[in-house]
């Protein structure tokens, strides 16, 4: 219910955000006067929105500035906040002598074969559950939905020492391959599938074209667009990933960037090469939302969750 | 369902048959990866999780069940009901504070017309943030010499970093969750707020309503849907909380953050009492449904 109301949502803020604003100027300006705070009361409200931005990007502000303080400055406020002084030798330290590297791209691995399997896998059983008709396709179904409700902790042990059994631990496989399941994603993709004609499906049929060829000439190009976001998301949940990455690959060779600035944190690294890691590690997702943002934003709405 | 057309040829029931059949053999092929997945990776673990709640792993690797002894040392264990009340203390503070912060900057971000992106935007960025990465920062500013310890200092604060004072480091800790997702909050009532007709607005604005007035009596009650749908997730969210703690305080001091997923986690990896730690995640699977049928109980009443 909530997400087919959310999906809804994002049509409609997509909608909004193209409609052509120049239509009817007048309008909109008088409405917005209307409304618009005078006074006082726009000081006042400007204010805590001006805070409310301080308070939310402040912290990268101070990752970065005392990511850059020369080695030996102490970090005590307010003085380490002063841009002077700036120096990459804590970048080029953990680049060069750490693991950064190869966190970064343990993290990529991870990142990117599991959105490739999860949107491929999901936009499968989201056609099969769409269009096709089989024994217990609702039963499947409804055990799914039942399975958003179940805290990931219950599951974390079990999945743990399967893993292990098969072998898995501190290998990439046994890192991507149970999350390669993902729930809200083949929800979604079933949801938009089922928007997609019958007509067009029959058509190819009546031309000769196969199942594969179906899905892969039809469903997919006409999936794009949501394939692009949820992609997004899923990619960023799989970047940020951090409780199943430190119970499954706590081996250097395995690790990934959340687990080893945890680690750098937790063995009382140097502040300064700290800071310098975890700027590298959200630098591509910072970077992406700079050329994504309007993705980022219907991505949220329309999945629901954080990834 | 064909014994209702008998007219039909024997020819054409069964060829129509054979359609229906490699129509459903196409179906189960397409969500096979996914199912077979969902079956050994989601499902099976649930109710495995169960079992090795009712029992204990030696190291051998052996298993020996023990019926509902590890339920029975958890309703016992002093650290069982702290980390019960401290993540019932987070949640019912991460969770107002969120839903009066995003309402809050919602209405006000619509009601400007300039920087209207910029504010979103600006708002946004810390809910796709790692809170294991931005944890590295807000230790330092929870720490002495940090900002908040600093500031504290010029009201008279003693200037001890706040990680190390139980009420303190649970009080980082839900600001630093709150930072973490205020914005994506935000964002879904501010979309909400976009679909509803400002003219109600403006009527009530016409009639006299001061702000308030129009907020509560015409904004709020169609704002509802979007503000359950949150509550629902954020509960769920802050109840199973884990980076934020394990990167700021570990727990401490003095098991005054610990959370569940914290406790958890110690016990099933740090000191690998399977049985045991997977009794809290039954605990907190029962509590997470009952907290989610007393939600819709609530919510279906409301409508």
């Amino acid at each position: 219910m909530t997400t087919s109301s959310s999906v809804l949502d994002a049509g409609q803020i997509l909608a909004e955000d193209r409609e052509p604003k120049k239509a009817r100027p007048a309008k909109l300006v008088a409405e917005r006067d209307n409304l618009a705070p005078r006074g006082w009361a726009a000081v006042v409200q400007y204010t805590i929105l001006v805070l409310a931005g301080i308070v939310s990007l402040f912290p990268f502000y101070a990752m970065l500035i005392m990511s850059l303080r020369e080695p030996g400055v102490p970090l005590t406020f307010p003085d380490s906040l002063v841009p002077k002084d700036l120096t990459f030798q804590h970048y080029a330290q953990i680049w060069n002598t750490g693991k950064m590297p190869r966190w970064l791209m343990n993290t990529a691995i991870y990142s990117f074969v599991s959105v490739f399997f999860v949107l491929l896998f999901a936009s499968m059983a989201g056609y099969g559950f769409a269009k096709k008709r089989f024994r217990g396709r609702e039963v499947l179904f409804w055990m799914f939905i039942a399975m958003v409700m179940v805290p990931y902790h219950v599951t974390l042990i079990p999945q743990f020492m399967l893993i292990s059994k098969m072998g898995g631990v501190n290998t990439y496989w046994g890192l991507i391959l149970p999350t390669l399941v993902n729930v809200q994603a083949t929800f979604l993709m079933r949801q938009f599938i089922t928007s997609i004609p019958d007509e067009l499906i029959e058509a190819a049929k009546v031309d000769g074209a196969g199942e594969a060829r179906i899905f892969f000439t039809i469903i997919i190009p006409l999936c794009k667009p949501i394939l692009a976001t949820l992609g997004l998301f899923v990619f960023l949940w799989h970047w940020n990933d951090f409780l199943w990455p430190l119970v499954v690959a706590q081996h250097p060779d395995v690790q990934v960037l959340t687990t080893g600035v945890a680690r750098m944190l937790q063995e009382n690294a140097p502040l300064s090469s700290t800071l310098a890691g975890s700027a590298i590690a959200l630098a591509p997702i910072l970077i992406a939302y700079l050329f994504a943002s309007r993705h980022f934003t219907e991505g949220a709405i329309m999945s629901g969750v954080k990834g | 369902m064909h014994l209702a057309k008998p007219t039909t040829s024997v020819g054409k029931t069964s060829r129509r048959r054979l359609v229906q059949r490699r129509e459903a053999l196409a179906g189960v092929i397409f969500v096979l990866p996914v199912v077979v997945l969902f079956f050994v990776f989601k499902l099976f673990p649930v109710f495995g999780g169960i079992l090795i709640s009712l029992g204990d792993f030696k190291i051998t690797g052996a298993f020996e069940f023990l019926g509902l002894d590890n339920y029975r040392d958890m309703l016992t264990d002093r650290a069982f009901w702290n980390s019960f009340w401290v993540t019932v203390i987070f949640t019912v503070a991460v969770v107002p504070i969120l839903m009066t912060v995003s309402i809050t900057l919602a209405i006000l971000v619509r009601r400007i017309a300039p920087f209207i992106k910029f504010f979103r935007a600006a708002y946004f960025i810390p809910s796709i943030t790692s809170l294991v990465l931005a944890g590295a920062v807000f230790v330092w500013v929870f720490n002495a010499g940090g900002i908040v310890p600093s500031l504290a200092q010029l009201v008279g604060g003693d200037g001890r970093s706040w990680l190390g004072q139980p009420v303190l480091a649970l009080a980082a800790i839900v600001f630093v969750a709150v930072w973490g997702r205020f914005g994506f909050d935000m964002l879904i009532v501010l979309a909400r707020l976009q679909d509803l007709p400002r003219e109600l607005d403006e009527a009530a604005s016409i009639d006299g309503a001061n702000g308030w007035q129009r907020f509560w009596f015409v904004t709020f009650p169609q704002l509802k849907p979007q503000l359950f749908f949150l509550v629902v997730i954020e509960t769920t969210f802050s109840f199973q909380v884990f980076d934020v703690v394990f990167v700021m305080t570990g727990g401490g001091p003095s098991g005054s953050t610990n959370v569940l997923g914290m406790l958890l986690y110690e016990e099933a990896f740090r000191l690998f009492h399977f049985g045991y730690a997977a009794a809290i995640g039954v605990a907190m699977m029962i509590l997470l449904v009952s907290l989610a049928l007393i939600q819709r109980a609530v919510m279906n009443r409301g409508e």
